[in-house]
């Protein structure tokens, strides 16, 4: 691993005041404010460009900013950098103009344009040179010039050479790797074993084991470390290990002998978002890389890449931090600062989030070739993991397309989640099945050190003509096992495994019904809405609205839900009650079906048992749960109990779950006190949750007394949230 | 039938399924189990949580740390060596590293059978343990169907569960006794005990010389007309009649024909508990044998030598022997349980306890742990307000406290769960009882906290009361509910007489 130059001698451009740009076409004048206005209206229009009011408003508009965006040179883009809220150019900024200025000053006198049809003319070779002396503001605007035909082309072409190596070597031209995410909501290690041996068993996990956890603490991601090592050594795959926990987590680990051969972190490409929302600096980046450089586990066998990062259009506009930034160009910049540690991976997850920014199959596609793109013109391994939420409209069809694309651009590596349900973090990401199909389709192998393994171990098998087949073992983790019985516990830990019966290198057909079937259900959660009738039978109710006005403005924007609509803020005056209760579908209407009519008798029957002064129950279609907050305020009530429907994962029985948002209205001394408690001097609400009420988690009948319960605690104490676990805690001592 | 010089294969094995988690909450789980002949100790780690799969509060995630080497029981003549036994379990703890004062909780069981459950005995070993362990643990003393019961759990919980389909029939083959335990996809519905096994009749190691005799010893001698008393020697016709007839015992047992057991007073004297239910299966069976007799029956099954003529002084070798060669016993041989020779101290440690739900009503939760409470009776939610009184006026005569299962079968809603406590309720006013007398509440469904807080009328009705949640509801005397840990209770059953 080479060694890090220092950022403070990064040359950068001078900060000028942002120029207007703008460009005759046909008959009109269209004006750009600023360089980050016109990358933004160049891009196809994405749900999070269009709430950040960075959407091009028609296609002759976006045209127009495409053309204007080709006629620059890339000496006027590096003139431009992309300045922070308080006119800064910020570290990521800064590391992105880590270039390489011989080959830039070739270039820079080139517009965008006359770049791209240079590269579309060049070899591989050329290509990532030029990508070299590139910053990523400079790649995203490029990108914005490119066609979908054009984005797999040259990011095919920079498949040659785009390999990394830490055990395995990843990203060798014919060759399609995965990342093996054996995620368990409990961190149940028998679960992640069994996910584990599935994934080797269908030749998955060449690229790396790595689990998302549950718990971010050292003692368990060391632990899991050391369990997943086991499994490594145990199965004898040549692969690499990784829990994705934070960087300081990892590197605690590391210090404590943990094996951590791949050292990960989520970026951002904004310092706000990766400073202030991930805690990450580019110090303590290059703090990490420097530790894994001297001290690294894989050293020894010659590892030469060991950092893996994710990253994924959206987060910084989610935590409202983009700094005016379109999504493609935070992406991009993100891939400036990952350059800098020279990775093993990069994994780009797209889908993730939401509709908030990206809604539907052609929104999450276009920008996974895009992404896959600028990574790798950038020089980086780029695997990639198209995905959705089923709250979206994303579906599995339109997943698998994107999958066929990047595949066909040469992405390095594929995730494999089993049967693309994640069990953890309730998404839909691809499958070892996915992975094998498009080995498959596309005729390519594992990478090298692990195919000699899956060949040895029978999973794979070359037939007379050299072709690479699945073996007589693909697919069977049992063979893994010691013994039946083990297989047998490892079965009983894994939830919505539906089977482990295939069909050639699919799941057999009743293995997908069933997936799909749950997925079906759980979808329906989010788009049934809630039944008036049924409703009817708990009692006087009002009903209110919030400034969504329909289910797709619900599920695009949260923001909407989070705020009453002036009408129902019109109509509400102070009641002075004690409790509150409000009940809203949020992302589940047939959760609050399935468990409001048994809830609430038993929740109203607690409360009343303490002569508690309790506001009609109120009902909120579209809801957030900051919608406690006008609620409260426009009633003025201490405590606001809010029944809301979760986000529905992949399991049909889960979709139904509710969750009870305790919000407690903090004012006088007790506000002075959650201000001392919080640090926060301007707290105004404290919040607690109970979630998981369902027929299959805490039933409604049994989570009504256990609502009454939490209330009475939250009214007696005068506090809510960590303030008042630490005073619970202190009158039981 | 020590095992002592038979290395076990599966000592120190750990399927990564056993790896523990740092993460998460653990129980200490510890097992005794003390018999007229051997004694041996267990101490397991397990997790605390709610499993993925069920929903269910439970243990996971078990890991052994440690498990003695069964070891002779020490007596002088009838009673036990107090001397020895403390040493014994100073070793064994220290072995262990169990610390009295962990910050983990610890739970488990002692069970006591044959000559170690003489009363005297029984409570030597209980004061003995409680002295070193605390009150966490119970202590069983001849309950022979939860030994069964214990067996099963042990060595072919997992197996039968691999078997849905099947039911799994494991007999447990000690010295003293045959535990035969029924079993479907995991869960158990008949136990038994018979007085068969290897150490009614001892030899002089290597021979048949009889050095010897138990009362069912003399009662299978008598009965096939051989004449012979200790230090006398037996043809090897005679050990195989003995032999014979015991092997016609266990393929009645599994069978389930009490037929055989009506031909004499022999036979007869060979049933403690009967066990007719195999007779009436309409599941195809798999025989599994765990116990002394069943660790060296799966030894030469996977390739082992059969040990020398009365290797252990004892009919072990013999009994093994012809019930592989027994059709219907040896049919399933393949299909292996675990932990075969250690099936009932596995059960002890593992499974003696349940955990209950999270959300739990708990009146007085520094009251616990509540020991040897006697289960009054058992009632569907739905027994009407005369079934209730009955049962509370049994629950009043226990001053100590005393239990009462309350089965769900239908769904509960909030008319039915109100009208249970307005019955409960009531019926605790009619019957006068105490309010400081403690009332426990076992519930297999998740309703404890809503049912308790109706009793009470939201705690305004002061009282004694456990509503303990998410517990299987066993055919048993007694509970021991534990002290409360992260929300949840430990449970124990036993007297499953």
């Amino acid at each position: 691993m080479k060694a890090l130059s220092p950022v403070s001698e990064i040359r950068l451009p001078a900060i000028t005041t942002a120029t207007p740009l703008s460009i005759e076409l046909m008959d009109a004048s269209y004006h750009f404010r600023d360089l980050k206005h016109l990358l933004g209206a160049a891009d196809i229009s994405k749900a999070g460009e269009r709430i950040a009011g960075l959407a091009a408003q028609d296609e002759v508009e976006r045209e127009a900013a495409r053309k204007l965006l080709s006629s620059l040179t890339l000496q006027q883009l590096y003139d431009m950098p992309l300045l922070d809220n308080r006119g800064k150019i910020d570290a990521i900024m800064q590391v992105n103009y880590d270039i390489d200025l011989t080959k830039f000053s070739d270039i820079s006198a080139l517009t965008l344009g006359e770049l791209k049809n240079h590269l579309l003319a060049s070899n591989g070779e050329e290509i990532r040179a030029v990508g070299q002396a590139m910053t990523g503001v400079m790649v995203s605007a490029l990108a914005k010039l490119l066609d979908v035909h054009e984005l797999i082309l040259l990011a095919k072409r920079l498949k040659k050479s785009a390999s990394a190596k830490a055990r395995t070597r990843v990203g060798l031209s014919g060759t399609l790797s995965s990342r093996l995410q054996p995620n368990h909501p409990t961190d149940n290690l028998s679960g992640m074993t069994l996910l584990a041996y599935t994934g080797f068993s269908m030749g998955a996990g060449d690229a790396l084991l790595g689990l998302n956890p549950a718990i971010d603490t050292v003692e368990n991601i060391s632990a899991t470390l050391h369990h997943l090592d086991k499994i490594r050594r145990e199965t004898g795959a040549p692969t690499q290990i990784c829990v994705l926990s934070h960087i300081k987590t990892q590197l605690a680990c590391l210090e404590q002998g943990a094996p951590v051969e791949i050292m990960f972190q989520s970026l951002a490409g904004t310092e706000s978002t990766l400073t202030g929302e991930f805690d990450v600096t580019v110090e303590l980046l290059d703090r990490a890389y420097n530790t894994m450089r001297e001290q690294g586990p894989l050293i020894a066998e010659g590892a030469e890449n060991m950092m893996y990062f994710e990253t994924g259009q959206g987060s910084e506009l989610t935590y409202n931090k983009h700094e005016g930034i379109d999504m493609a160009t935070c992406e991009a910049l993100c891939y400036g600062l990952a350059r800098r540690y020279s990775p093993f991976m990069v994994n780009n997850v797209t889908g993730f989030i939401g509709p908030e920014t990206h809604v539907d199959n052609f929104e999450m596609t276009y920008s996974c070739l895009q992404d896959h793109f600028m990574g790798k013109m950038m020089g980086l391994p780029m695997g990639m993991a198209p995905c959705f939420t089923l709250h979206s409209q994303i579906t599995a069809e339109g997943q698998q397309m994107a999958t066929e694309l990047l595949t066909a651009a040469g992405a390095n590596f594929f995730m494999d989640v089993y049967l693309g349900n994640d069990r953890m973090l309730a998404y839909f990401d691809t499958s070892g099945h996915d992975d094998q199909t498009m080995r498959e389709i596309y005729d390519l192998e594992p990478a090298p050190e692990y195919l000699q393994w899956a060949l040895s171990r029978g999973i794979f098998a070359r037939d007379d003509d050299g072709q690479l087949q699945r073996g007589p073992n693909w697919g069977k983790p049992e063979q893994f096992c010691q013994s039946e019985l083990d297989y047998q516990r490892l079965l009983e830990s894994v939830p919505a495994a539906y089977g482990f019966d295939n069909a050639g290198p699919r799941p057999a057909d009743e293995v997908t019904r069933t997936l799909r079937s749950n997925q079906a259900i759980a979808r329906e959660a989010i788009y049934a809405d809630l039944d008036r009738d049924l409703l009817a039978a708990i009692g006087p109710q009002r009903w209110l609205t919030t400034e969504a006005t329909d289910k797709h403005e619900h599920l695009s924007n949260p923001e909407l839900g989070s705020h009453l609509s002036a009408e129902s803020l019109a109509s509400l005056t102070a009641e002075n009650s004690d409790v509150q209760i409000v009940i809203s579908d949020g992302l589940s209407a047939e959760a609050v079906h399935h468990n409001i009519p048994q809830l609430i008798p038993v929740l109203q029957d607690g409360l009343a048992s303490r002569d508690y002064n309790v506001g009609m129950t109120t009902i909120v279609p579209y809801g957030r749960v900051k919608l406690c907050e006008p609620v409260g305020e426009a009633l003025n009530t201490r405590l606001i109990i809010l029944l809301i429907g979760e986000r529905p994962g992949g399991d049909a029985q889960a979709s139904r779950s509710l969750s009870a948002y305790f919000a407690y209205q903090v004012t006088g001394e007790e506000q002075a006190e959650a201000a001392a408690f919080s640090g926060n001097p301007d707290i105004r609400w404290e919040y607690t949750v109970i979630s998981n009420i369902y027929g299959g988690g805490l039933p409604p009948l049994e989570a009504g007394s256990v609502i009454a319960e939490k209330a009475m605690q939250i009214l007696g104490f005068g506090a809510a949230g960590n303030r008042l676990e630490a005073r619970l805690k202190q009158s039981a001592a | 039938m020590p095992d002592t010089q038979l290395p076990h294969a599966d000592e120190d094995r750990q399927s990564p399924a056993h790896t523990p988690a740092s993460a998460g909450s653990r129980l200490r789980l510890l097992g005794l189990d003390f018999g007229s002949t051997t004694s041996s100790m267990m101490v397991a780690e397990a997790e605390i949580g709610r499993h993925s799969l069920t929903g269910r509060m439970g243990l996971g995630e078990p890991r052994i740390l440690h498990r003695s080497q069964p070891v002779f029981t020490p007596f002088r003549q009838q009673t036990l060596d107090e001397t020895a036994i403390s040493r014994l379990l100073d070793d064994w703890l220290q072995q262990a590293g169990w610390q009295p004062g962990s910050a983990s909780p610890a739970a488990g069981a002692a069970l006591i059978t044959g000559l170690a459950a003489r009363s005297d005995n029984a409570r030597t070993l209980a004061r003995l343990i409680s002295e070193r362990i605390g009150d966490s643990l119970i202590a069983s003393a001849d309950d022979p169907r939860l030994e069964s019961w214990l067996a099963f759990m042990g060595s072919c919980a997992t197996l039968s569960r691999a078997h849905p389909q099947h039911a799994l029939i494991n007999l447990d083959i000690g010295g003293g006794t045959t535990n035969p335990a029924l079993g479907i996809n995991g869960q158990i519905s008949a136990c038994g005990c018979f007085y068969i096994g290897a150490r009614h009749l001892t030899f002089v190691p290597g021979s048949y010389r009889l050095s010897g005799l138990s009362a069912t010893g003399q009662s299978l001698l008598h009965h096939l007309g051989i004449d012979k008393q200790p230090g006398d020697d037996l043809s090897p016709e005679e050990v195989a009649q003995v032999v014979r007839l015991m092997v016609e015992a266990l393929e009645s047992i599994a069978s389930g024909d009490g037929n055989f057991f009506r031909q004499s007073d022999c036979h007869q004297q060979l049933v403690q508990v009967p066990f007719p239910a195999a007779a009436a299966l309409d599941t195809p069976r798999l025989i599994t044998f765990s116990g002394g007799v069943g660790e060296l029956i799966y030894r030469h099954i996977n390739g082992h030598g059969w040990p020398g003529t009365s290797y252990f002084g004892d009919l072990g070798v013999d009994l093994a022997r012809a019930i592989v060669q027994s059709g219907v016993l040896s049919a399933a041989l393949h299909i292996q349980p675990e932990h075969a020779g250690r099936a009932t101290v596995m059960g002890l440690t593992l499974h003696s306890c349940d955990v209950s739900g999270s959300s739990l009503y708990l009146s007085h939760p520094q009251q616990l742990p509540l020991r040897d409470l006697p289960i009054i009776s058992r009632l569907p939610a739905d027994t009407g307000a005369g079934g209730w009184q009955q049962a509370l006026a049994l629950a009043a005569g226990c001053r100590q406290g005393a239990c009462l299962s309350i089965e769900q079968s239908g769904q509960a809603d909030h008319h039915s769960i109100r009208t249970l406590a307005d019955n409960i309720r009531n019926a605790i006013r009619a019957v006068r009882l105490p309010p400081s007398q403690p009332l426990v509440l076992l519930m297999d469904t998740n309703l404890g906290k809503t049912l308790g807080q109706y009793i009470t009328d939201w705690g305004k009705e002061p009282r004694a009361l456990f509503v303990i949640d998410e517990i299987p509801l066993r055919e048993a005397r007694f509970v021991q509910i534990g002290r409360p840990h992260q929300h949840i209770v430990p449970v124990s059953f036993f007297g499953m007489n």
